[in-house]
């Protein structure tokens, strides 16, 4: 089964929650996530080890970039990205 | 007799030997020493004209590490005191700021932030126009001054016992001693690539900029949004080979390493802000095996205390090395007598990197930077520990980290330590006895043991009376923007915990 781009948004929006320790919902694709959640550099980090929980998603630290952490949008991207890249692997 | 050395002496030094050569470069930018003296000169002219004379204050709030740096080398230029902010000092804080140093120019191009100084009356100069500002006029406008070395030219406010932050006063120097002795401890080389993920605010992030220069060496400033997940990359494509870190960079440092494929080309780390975890270290060295780890201790008022030998840690472990050169550091007790080895007492500090106080706070200045005999400077820093036969420094905690349970004298520093090496915790933080957690400390810790197995661990690892006798799962320690556990945050998170 694929995942949708709503399924990664709800993923989002829940380990969001864990990490900031306050409910987050409502994420647009134009939310950024440093500028208007907040987020710094140690719970960016968290919230991504959540969501390799969650997806099923391990990512590779060496491509990571910063652009994919911009807004819920490159976010996405990057998560069904890495997604599809695993099934394909 | 040849001028004074001032603050801004390293950057004119580096640019005439080195012109060409990358000072300081960003994700998205990059500046060579030469144009850099260039635009600080230029800009040290628009200061003038803008009405900035000797002794005013600069104050300074950009995310651009390269805006900051001309702006703090144009305010050393000008005879002015600068103070770089965190752009998340704002509103409330950030008038407090303007209200206590009054500056008369704030360099920033955030509407908020500006619209706060314009309301104080404060001079609003946007980043671009201090970045680009046009040499001066042949024959035309004031000459710039010509500061002493005794002269304030930097202001850097900090929060600490006292409800609202105060500046730390630091003349030039104070500062170029301060450089000049811990770069004898690191020794930056100037083929190196200086990765720092601290902000400008944070004065151990400010240093890295001097320390580069005196080096000759190219920093690489990374942003917020950098260091996070994609930390390692970052490191790659700058190709760093010192970085300058805080344990929670370290740590995040350590889980991204233990699963790359390359490893960064990392020669040298050094810590700050607190105590970095044994098992942190030790992913790191063996992911790097080339990798030398320096820790250290100081604080803002004489900006660095004592570092360790690279990986001295391992002969000595838990202490923070020993004095920078031409410094001493030793303990007292309450009554002011100086106390021998192994004796716990209150650090003080002597030397010439010694700051010269907090600003318009007499009182406090003189309780902190006591004069001894009423004339020798020493600084009484408010931490604990002991010193060794060898004068190695072991930080045992902040007055305020000191608590008394069941009659005995305990420092949560030292608590933290010993949970941190039970094995199946991460990271752990002591709440002091308060009202809010009935009278007894509070141990929080993150990983997956069962509270009652932390503290069952830990006896063997520490005095019986020192564990808490309450223990919490968090899923993770809040942190201020030094870095540093959140303790009022924390509070809040498990009080909440507890009554949802």
């Amino acid at each position: 089964m694929s995942m949708s781009r709503a399924d990664v948004t709800a993923a989002l929006e829940s380990a969001l929650s864990e990490v900031l320790d306050r409910k987050v919902t409502g994420l647009t694709g134009e939310t950024r996530l440093f500028d208007d959640l907040h987020l710094d550099s140690t719970t960016m980090l968290e919230t991504l080890m959540h969501l390799e929980d969650s997806l099923g998603l391990e990512v590779d630290p060496e491509e990571l970039e910063a652009d994919d952490f911009e807004t819920v949008d490159t976010f996405t991207d990057f998560a069904l990205a890495q997604l599809a890249g695993e099934r394909a692997a | 007799m040849t001028a004074p050395r001032l603050l801004h002496s390293l950057l004119d030094e580096a640019a005439e030997a080195t012109p060409g050569r990358t000072a300081l470069e960003t994700a998205t930018d990059s500046v060579t020493y030469g144009a850099l003296a260039t635009a600080s000169r230029n800009a040290a002219h628009l200061l003038r004209t803008a009405g900035v004379r000797r002794g005013d204050r600069v104050v300074i709030s950009s995310p651009d590490a390269i805006t900051v740096t001309v702006a703090v080398h144009a305010a050393s230029r000008a005879g002015a005191m600068f103070s770089v902010l965190h752009e998340q000092v704002r509103e409330r804080p950030l008038e407090h700021v303007l209200t206590d140093c009054e500056p008369a120019v704030l360099v920033t191009d955030d509407p908020g932030v500006s619209a706060t100084a314009t309301a104080h009356g404060v001079r609003v100069l946007g980043s671009r126009e201090v970045r680009e500002a046009p040499g001066p006029r042949e024959g035309a406008g004031p000459s710039l001054p010509a500061p002493l070395a005794v002269d304030a030219v930097c202001l850097i406010y900090t929060s600490g016992t006292t409800s609202l932050p105060k500046a730390v006063v630091c003349t030039h120097q104070q500062m170029l001693f301060a450089v000049h002795a811990i770069q004898d401890r690191l020794a930056y080389r100037a083929d190196d690539v200086v990765y720092s993920p601290l902000p400008l605010s944070f004065d151990y992030g400010l240093y890295q900029v001097f320390l580069t220069f005196l080096a000759g060496a190219r920093l690489r400033a990374g942003s917020v949004a950098e260091t996070g997940p994609p930390l390692l990359r970052s490191l790659e494509t700058s190709g760093a080979t010192v970085l300058a870190s805080v344990p929670s960079v370290s740590d995040r440092l350590a889980w991204l390493v233990r699963r790359a494929r390359n490893r960064p080309r990392l020669r040298l780390l050094t810590n700050t802000g607190a105590a970095l975890a044994d098992t942190t270290i030790a992913t790191l060295r063996e992911a790097m095996p080339t990798l030398s780890v320096q820790l250290m201790y100081g604080l803002t008022e004489c900006k660095r205390a004592t570092i360790m030998p690279p990986d001295g840690d391992l002969r000595r472990p838990g202490s923070s090395g020993t004095a920078l050169p031409g410094t001493e550091v030793f303990t007292i007790g309450d009554d002011g007598a100086r106390l021998g080895p192994g004796e716990i007492g209150q650090f003080v500090v002597r030397g010439p990197h010694v700051m010269a106080g907090y600003w318009r706070r007499p009182e406090l200045t003189a309780e902190r930077f006591h004069l001894r005999e009423g004339l020798f400077p020493e600084l009484r820093t408010g931490d604990y520990g002991r010193l060794d036969e060898d004068g190695y420094l072991y930080f045992s905690g902040r007055r305020d980290d000191l608590y008394k349970e069941r009659g005995f004298r305990v420092s949560a520093t030292e608590v933290e330590a010993a949970a941190r090496r039970v094995e199946g915790v991460a990271s752990a933080a002591v709440l002091p006895p308060g009202p809010e957690n009935g009278g007894t400390a509070v141990l929080a810790v993150v990983g997956d043991l069962a509270p009652s197995e932390v503290l069952d661990r830990m006896r063997g690892l520490i005095e019986e009376y020192k564990i808490p006798r309450r223990c919490v799962p968090v899923p993770e320690l809040p942190v201020n923007t030094n870095g540093k556990t959140d303790r009022r945050a924390l509070t809040a998170l498990i009080h909440d915990a507890a009554h949802s």
